[in-house]
């Protein structure tokens, strides 16, 4: 679905330039969910904005279904609202003086007239709405009347509108508590099998990588040392940088102080 | 025992009326010993540990209970007084380093300002107690760093840091407020690591704040569980984790990720948070919880002993509905 060739993102300031990512290559299938993590500055986040048209690489290529999502400098949609995303924190996403309708809505806008009609008329936004798991009477009110949980649902609800084939979730549940994690984890996964869609879900927790993703890439400093099964990096990563991640991980069942694990 | 909390009411005096941030709030934590609390945002967490640093906002008011430190109430000392335990007594790490230290002012130096207002020591030996001071927290180029500005290092290097900061007086005790949330994980171990080293070579008591099961599950002998602030369980971090006594404890394990075998739905906790300002007047998990009874919902329980050492604050009669 996406093949990303020999991709390069470097930064210059000044005389001083600063490599974020590359080159890499990578591709990713229709209807998996691939994960990608790495430590904070590694490029992952970087990676995503050049799939959502929010940085332009600096060299290579990336194409969706076939088409170069890049031409130059500019971003090309193939099919606008085809691609959207989510993002960690739907406090700075959401627009704080628009109501929640219209910040559904809004994606819309870059359609063609007809497909904008079809899409935003109010019975597709009242069972969109129930879908994500809110109620009618919240579309008329604003961000803040709302939790962290819900507003993240609000952001669900908006990159869907569109129909979309691909998203980039990028960290989109590390601002919350395990419970709503879970609540928000859940609600991605069942749409990604109801609407068959393809997911880059960006993320720096390996508990979460594992339970949603299929395959797994890792990066470090900006190259993506290792790619593959989310059970083959769990059960037998090879670059040193991996091993290093997995080994780093705390689980409430292998307690250091004292005790042995038990099961739960 | 070290410190002894009893009974802590903490409120808040707002726009929208009075919260009820912390309620009966009570648990001791023994010399040399890490004890954790555990809890989501807005759980009191970190009201616990800004009450016994007496660094609470000027809207807070504590209605009742006592802060016992070494066998003193730390609620009738004067400012000055409590001022002059933090840092020598009590040393105190926070989520974000940047914000704990000086931005303009070299690491070295402000070590040295540190340990010369803690130990008295003459500008020459506090020179290189400074250098001391940064390869305990394990920095291999100490001079090299003690010459470098904040914003020159690394989160993880920041909050080492910072550690070296609190560790300067040395302190008999230590507050530590999510101190490895704003790192990488490899970073969040080498951090904990170190300060599971600091407790054992020095016997610093350690009281971790934290929302990560896994953090007290690797660092602290003992857990405590906060939800809408109220102790709802406490006891050994050992039987907390494999043998949960309270619901709210359960369900939080269960959410996690690693739980379920991939495919299957995670077991999410319904609902959020009640409102503080109206406080349910039975159990404040009642309306999320799976085994709620009428009882649940009318009258409160209270922290009570169901195991030797293991406490909770549940109607349910012991863990027999888990096993």
């Amino acid at each position: 679905m996406i093949e990303i060739k020999q991709i390069e993102k470097i930064y210059v300031n000044g005389k001083q330039s600063t490599k974020a990512v590359g080159p890499v290559n990578l591709s990713i299938r229709e209807g998996e969910i691939l994960g990608l993590v790495g430590e904070s500055g590694s490029g992952k986040s970087t990676l995503g904005k050049m799939l959502i048209g929010l940085e332009p690489p600096t060299s290579g290529t990336i194409t969706y279904k076939g088409n170069p999502l890049w031409i130059k400098k500019k971003f090309k949609r193939y099919r606008p609202g085809e691609i959207q995303s989510v993002f960690q924190d739907p406090q700075s996403s959401l627009d704080p003086r628009m109501r929640i309708k219209d910040i559904i809505l809004e994606p819309l806008l870059g359609l063609p007239r007809a497909e904008r009609k079809e899409k935003g008329n109010s019975e597709r936004l009242k069972q969109l709405i129930h879908r994500v798991g809110l109620q009618e009477e919240h579309l008329s009110r604003l961000p803040h009347e709302f939790s962290g949980g819900q507003r993240q649902r609000i952001a669900i609800a908006r990159a869907l509108v569109t129909e979309p084939a691909f998203l980039v979730l990028d960290e989109p549940t590390s601002a919350f508590d395990v419970s709503i994690q879970a609540q928000i984890l859940n609600l991605l996964k069942e749409l990604q099998t109801e609407k068959q869609l393809t997911y880059l879900f960006i993320s720096h927790n390996m508990s979460v990588i594992r339970y949603m993703c299929e395959r797994v890439a890792v990066m470090y400093k900006g190259d993506i040392v290792e790619i593959g099964t989310t059970h083959d990096i769990f059960e037998n990563p090879q670059h040193p940088y991996s091993k290093k991640l997995l080994s780093s991980v705390l689980s409430v069942t292998d307690q250091e102080n004292g005790s042995h694990a038990e099961a739960l | 025992m070290l410190l002894e909390v009893k009974n802590l009411y903490v409120d808040f005096e707002g726009m929208r009326g009075r919260t009820e941030a912390l309620k009966n709030i009570r648990f001791t934590l023994e010399e040399g010993e890490i004890l954790g609390i555990v809890g989501e945002s807005g759980s009191g967490k970190s009201i616990t540990a800004l009450s016994i640093l007496g660094l609470l906002e000027e809207n807070a008011i504590i209605s009742n209970g006592e802060i016992i430190y070494n066998g003193q109430n730390l609620l009738h000392l004067q400012k000055k007084e409590r001022q002059k335990l933090r840092g020598k007594e009590i040393g105190m790490v926070f989520q974000e380093p940047m914000t704990a230290l000086h931005p303009t002012m070299k690491i070295g130096k402000q070590l040295q300002n540190c340990l010369q207002r803690h130990r008295n020591l003459p500008a020459k030996e506090a020179k290189e107690a400074v250098l001391q001071a940064l390869r305990d927290v394990h920095i291999d180029q100490p001079e090299q760093v003690a010459n470098k500005y904040p914003f020159e290092l690394s989160g993880g290097m920041r909050q080492r840091i910072v550690i070296a900061l609190a560790m300067s007086a040395p302190p008999r005790l230590l507050i530590a407020d999510e101190p490895t949330t704003a790192l990488d994980v490899t970073i969040q171990y080498e951090i904990l690591n170190l300060i599971q080293e600091l407790n054992q070579k020095r016997g610093t008591s350690v009281l971790l704040i934290t929302h990560d099961l896994g953090v007290v599950a690797k660092l602290c002998s003992r857990t405590i569980v906060m939800y809408a602030g109220e102790v709802v369980e406490s006891g050994a971090t050992k039987e907390i984790l494999h043998h949960p006594a309270h619901p709210y404890t359960r369900s939080l394990l269960d959410a996690l990720p690693d739980s379920v075998p991939p495919g299957e739905p995670l077991k999410a906790i319904a609902g959020e948070t009640p409102s503080l300002l109206r406080r349910p007047s039975g159990c404040a998990f009642a309306f999320r919880c799976r085994h709620a009874m009428d009882i649940c919902k009318k009258r409160h329980p209270e922290l009570t002993e169901k195991a030797p050492n293991h406490h909770t604050a549940c109607w349910l009669e012991g863990t027999a509905v888990y096993d």
